[in-house]
């Protein structure tokens, strides 16, 4: 309608370079979506259509089977026993994930400094070291017979402990690995959100009496509660991702499997099993815990950190 | 009163930096135990004492001789850097796209990218893998990279917040200038960009050198693999060679820590100035 008010000349010139302009976004948005939706959703919406079918990765798909693979899926112990033990290993991650990182972010925040730098990037580290390399470190002091560590546990008349092949220790070890990685990566991350902080409104509270504990609690603890629900659950994720190698190198889902855990399910399942429909629906159970994750997440964080 | 202490200066100096250095050697004592091991003899290799009496090369001379280091390392090397470039290509178009031509679906489009960022790598890995083999990549290094491309959600968010960052007189200075966009992402935001992008792509790079699951599933055989696979492989060969084992632990990991701690400054702004929150 403004069409009309327009000389015609300017109408011929702006009317291509408008289509250019609203052409152009999508232009550059192009690679970044076409990675993203060829290489993670189209995978995503594949896996759920995995699920309903028959399939193994040798012979074509013979149809539709419904929930036959969930069923096929809920009715094996292993499947419960994977769920039970990632729960567990998730939640022995917490405290890495949040309060510990969170303070060691704290503590470097508090001294800035050049070394606060240093600590903080040698903190950094484990999320750069070989996770292979790592592992295979971990294997070799934890060896049962001549490893470092019962030879350091013989020093206080512990008798030998066969880490990686008893029960009641193997799950420690694979969180205590997988620890490290989570605590440096959260520092970093806690890092960011607290240089962030208002300097000033900190200032003024210490100006006004404020105790660093209160500082703390009041003004600090505040600004950060969103990032730590976020750290939480985004760590959960990391969390599966990085612990596939430790039990790939360090037990393959063993003893009794304990170390087991549903990501690493997927794999046997899909990869050595050749079940493309029982771990298509495993990884579809997984998809809709991150995806109610994700909304609890959305709830909380609105209902906390009003913006 | 002034008897409060000033919240920057919590706790004792000695208190501060004996934390700090207990949870750093705690954090990376087993690969540090493993260069120690990797240089002492196999009749010594399981003492307790740090260094050896008899200090030898013989376990690393064992691994460059019986273990395809070099192939595995220029795999390795092809995909890291593959990925790298990819990522930094699609997240500055895509950074720079968001941030300066504000297109409508912006907000939409950051959530997609956030959301891909927290799904699970290992619920998509069997579609991954099929569209893989049915592309005919099974083996190569498309194989290994293309897929990896989807990974880009850090890169994209880390830019952006890089971008957003940038002044925005310049590059509104040159668009009246007649300056094309394409001119103005080229001449000014990328040389502004340019510690951010460096950042970005020693990251990217780094945790591409480390992945284990994906080339596992895509590229296995020991002649196309990646150190991370060929160690394991390494592993299952000569299970009781371990002096042989972390030589060459050592071998593919030493590089990309003398890397990262060249670059360490560089990585750790890139977060701290994204505004992450």
């Amino acid at each position: 309608m403004t069409l009309t008010t327009v000389p015609p000349r300017a109408v011929r010139e702006d009317a291509p370079r408008r289509v250019r302009a609203s052409v152009r976004p999508w232009l550059y948005l192009s690679p970044v979506l076409v990675a993203i939706g060829v290489w993670i959703y189209a995978p995503a919406l594949f896996t759920v259509a995995l699920s309903v079918l028959d399939w193994n990765l040798t012979t074509p798909p013979t149809g539709f089977v419904g929930a036959d693979n969930f069923a096929r899926l809920f009715r094996s112990a292993d499947f419960w026993q994977a769920l039970a033990q990632t729960a567990l290993y998730a939640l022995a991650l917490l405290p890495f994930s949040t309060v510990i990182p969170l303070g060691l972010a704290i503590m470097l925040w508090q001294r800035p400094g050049r070394a606060s730098t240093v600590y903080r990037s040698l903190l950094f580290l484990p999320v750069m070291m070989a996770p292979v390399a790592v592992a295979v470190s971990w294997k070799f002091m934890l060896n049962p017979l001549v490893g470092l560590a019962n030879e350091v546990v013989g020093w206080f008349g512990v008798p030998p402990v066969n880490w990686l092949g008893d029960p009641s220790t193997a799950l420690v070890v694979i969180v205590a690995v997988t620890a490290a990685k989570v605590t440096a990566f959260n520092m970093l991350l806690f890092s960011a959100a607290l240089s962030g902080l208002d300097r000033r409104t900190i200032e003024a509270a210490r100006l006004e009496g404020a105790t660093s504990w209160e500082i703390t609690r009041f003004i600090v603890a505040p600004q950060l509660a969103g990032t730590t629900a976020l750290l939480g659950t985004l760590s959960l994720v990391l969390a599966g991702q990085w612990v596939f190698t430790n039990v790939t190198v360090l037990t393959q889902g063993g003893p009794d499997g304990v170390t087991d855990n549903i990501y690493y399910r997927i794999y046997t399942l899909g990869f050595e099993f050749f079940e493309t429909g029982t771990a298509s629906a495993a990884a579809v159970v997984v998809l809709l815990v991150f995806a109610v994750a994700g909304i609890a997440w959305r709830l909380v964080r609105r209902s906390h950190v009003p913006r | 009163m002034s008897r409060v202490r000033h919240p920057l200066r919590r706790l004792a100096p000695v208190a501060w930096h004996s934390t700090l250095v207990v949870v750093v050697i705690a954090m990376v004592f087993p690969v540090v135990w493993a260069l120690l091991t990797s240089f002492k003899p196999a009749n010594d290799i399981y003492s307790i004492a740090p260094f050896s009496a008899e200090p030898t090369l013989d376990n690393y001379a064992r691994v460059l001789a019986d273990w395809p280091v070099v192939t595995l390392l220029g795999n390795t090397f092809v995909m890291a850097a593959g990925v790298a470039v990819g990522q930094i290509v699609i997240a500055v178009l895509g950074a720079y796209a968001l941030v300066h031509f504000s297109p409508r679906s912006r907000g939409p489009i950051l959530v997609l990218v956030t959301i891909s960022l927290a799904i699970p790598p290992q619920a998509l890995i069997i579609p991954q893998f099929l569209m893989t083999a049915r592309l005919g990549w099974l083996n190569t290094d498309a194989g290994l990279i293309v897929p990896q491309l989807g990974t880009c959600a850090l890169a994209v968010l880390l830019l952006v917040q890089h971008v957003e960052a940038l002044p925005r007189s310049l590059t509104s200075a040159a668009r009246l200038d007649g300056a094309t966009p394409f001119e103005v992402l080229w001449h000014i935001v990328l040389p502004g960009l340019r510690p951010a992008i460096a950042a970005v792509a020693i990251l990217v790079f780094i945790t591409t050198w480390n992945e284990y699951l994906w080339p596992l599933l895509v590229s296995p055989r020991a002649e196309d693999t990646t150190v991370q696979i060929g160690l394991t492989q390494f592993q299952t060969a000569e299970g009781n060679d371990y002096g042989g084992l972390l030589a060459a632990a050592t071998l593919t990991s030493i590089p990309i820590i003398v890397v990262y701690l060249f670059a360490s400054r560089r990585i750790t702004d890139a977060f701290l100035q994204s505004g992450i929150k």
